[in-house]
């Protein structure tokens, strides 16, 4: 078993630009974006069909969701949040291609949009309050606090790319050994198995015939599952033993595509999720409505 | 044998990318997407607000019409009465102006005739006085033979016709 970073495809010479698997799915994330957004986005109609209305539902849902989150006056970050949303949402599926690697699993596109997040809320923070307003929050509610405020306003940035990034590596470094785990099992089985060589599988496979035989005459469901069963590892021994395939990880179907519903999908879409409520949450918190600055 | 990046760790050329793919999503979404998106939601809430604004106001004057008709009509309609009652009043005046003046005429024409009547009558008995006396005269001539006299003769005739008359 082995987990790696990115891997580095070419180095420019010269300038040394490293193009790694995370730029590369970088760019089609981009490119594919780009792409479905232009085209959902040309010839609307005042009377919708087909397509269009779920982009509005989808769009309307979206800016719904900002402005339950941000406030009504923030209503007009939802491009923002709204591309955070769909790279990274986009940037974790894509990884399910088994073609490119998740962008999400790089911390360097994680820390990226964290630090973007982070920089857009300073600048809005000094905008709004004043350089000085944004300084003197550190020192709420006491002056001792301050040190932990400033600490707690670096960390914002860090937890939010290490959450994302964790989170998504995480299911992939489960996922790695977990199939790393399967093969080895079937491997033990199959050897298992090979200990009878040739004759313990024609044996096997002799069974499973003489199952499905008698299964004619008393039919039950128990019996179809060890004739199948007996039929597969006398195949599978037999293949074993002749040294025709030796090592089918069988184990290895099945169950990753379970997990992998939940890590790559389910895990995907909630990160994404929870990454853009947390930044609309921070960037909502330096633009506060416009009477409680006044305030 | 391929080459890896650090597996926690970050490359400043990814940064890079990430960063300009980002932006330009951003921009890209923010211009192609949901601002055509957005306005045309906008735009149609608009003209949503609008047609039922119309229709209110539509509504609102297609009642303040009705009421004026309504009115109208009642109007229209107390005139019609008062006009079909002076017409049967006049009717009613000239009618009876028509009966009187006819039985006027009536009774005139009536009355002329009867002077007619009384006048031919008295002219008839003239005229058969005349008729009878002469025939008298010629029946008397001719029974008693004999001429009277012009005066005598008359006055005998008109005793004679006199007396008839109270007989009759």
């Amino acid at each position: 078993m082995n987990v790696n970073g990115p891997q580095i495809y070419f180095t420019i010479p010269g300038i040394g630009i490293t193009i790694t698997q995370t730029a590369v799915s970088s760019f089609l994330v981009m490119l594919i974006l780009c792409t479905v957004g232009i085209l959902l986005g040309r010839n609307l109609q005042k009377r919708p069909t087909g397509p269009q209305v779920l982009t509005e539902k989808a769009v309307c849902a979206l800016r719904q969701l900002v402005s339950d989150a941000m406030g009504a006056h923030n209503v007009h970050w939802t491009p923002y949040i709204g591309s955070l949303f769909l790279s990274s949402l986009l940037g974790s599926l894509i990884g399910m291609t088994g073609f490119f690697r998740s962008t999400t699993s790089d911390l360097s596109t994680t820390a990226t949009w964290a630090l973007m997040t982070s920089v857009l809320c300073w600048y809005h923070s000094i905008r709004n309050f004043g350089l000085g307003g944004w300084l003197k929050g550190f020192t709420d509610p006491i002056a001792i606090m301050t040190p932990m405020n400033v600490i707690s306003e670096l960390a914002q940035p860090v937890s939010l790319a290490f959450r994302h990034f964790g989170n998504v590596v995480g299911g992939s470094v489960i996922t790695a050994m977990i199939y790393w785990a399967l093969a080895g099992a079937s491997t033990a089985i199959l050897s298992l198995v090979g200990l009878g060589g040739v004759i313990g599988g024609i044996v096997l496979l002799a069974l499973g015939v003489f199952l499905l035989f008698r299964r004619k005459t008393h039919p039950s469901k128990a019996m179809l599952v060890l004739a199948v069963v007996c039929l597969g590892v006398g195949v599978a021994s037999v293949l074993d033993a002749t040294g025709i395939l030796p090592d089918i990880p069988i184990l290895q179907v099945g169950l990753p595509a379970v997990l992998s519903l939940y890590f790559d999908l389910f895990s995907g879409l909630i990160q994404a999720f929870v990454f853009s409520l947390l930044s609309m949450i921070y960037i909502s918190n330096a633009c506060p409505a416009p009477e409680e600055v006044a305030a | 044998m391929p080459q890896y990046e650090s597996f926690i760790g970050i490359d400043q050329w990814t940064v890079l990318f990430t960063l300009v793919n980002m932006i330009i999503v951003f921009v890209v979404l923010k211009k192609f997407l949901f601002k055509p998106v957005t306005k045309m939601i906008d735009d149609r809430q608009k003209e949503i607000d609008t047609m039922f604004q119309q229709a209110g106001d539509a509504k609102t004057q297609a009642e303040a019409m009705e009421a004026e008709y309504k009115q109208k009509l009642a109007t229209a309609q107390q005139t019609g009465e008062q006009i079909v009652k002076e017409a049967v009043a006049r009717g009613q005046s000239r009618e009876e102006e028509i009966l009187r003046q006819a039985t006027k005429d009536a009774e005139a024409m009536r009355s002329k005739a009867a002077a007619d009547i009384a006048l031919e009558k008295k002219k008839a008995i003239n005229d058969a006085k005349n008729e009878i006396s002469g025939m008298a005269v010629a029946i008397a001539e001719k029974v008693v033979e004999r001429q009277l006299r012009g005066a005598d003769q008359d006055r005998m005739i008109s005793q004679f016709i006199d007396q008839l008359g109270k007989q009759k």
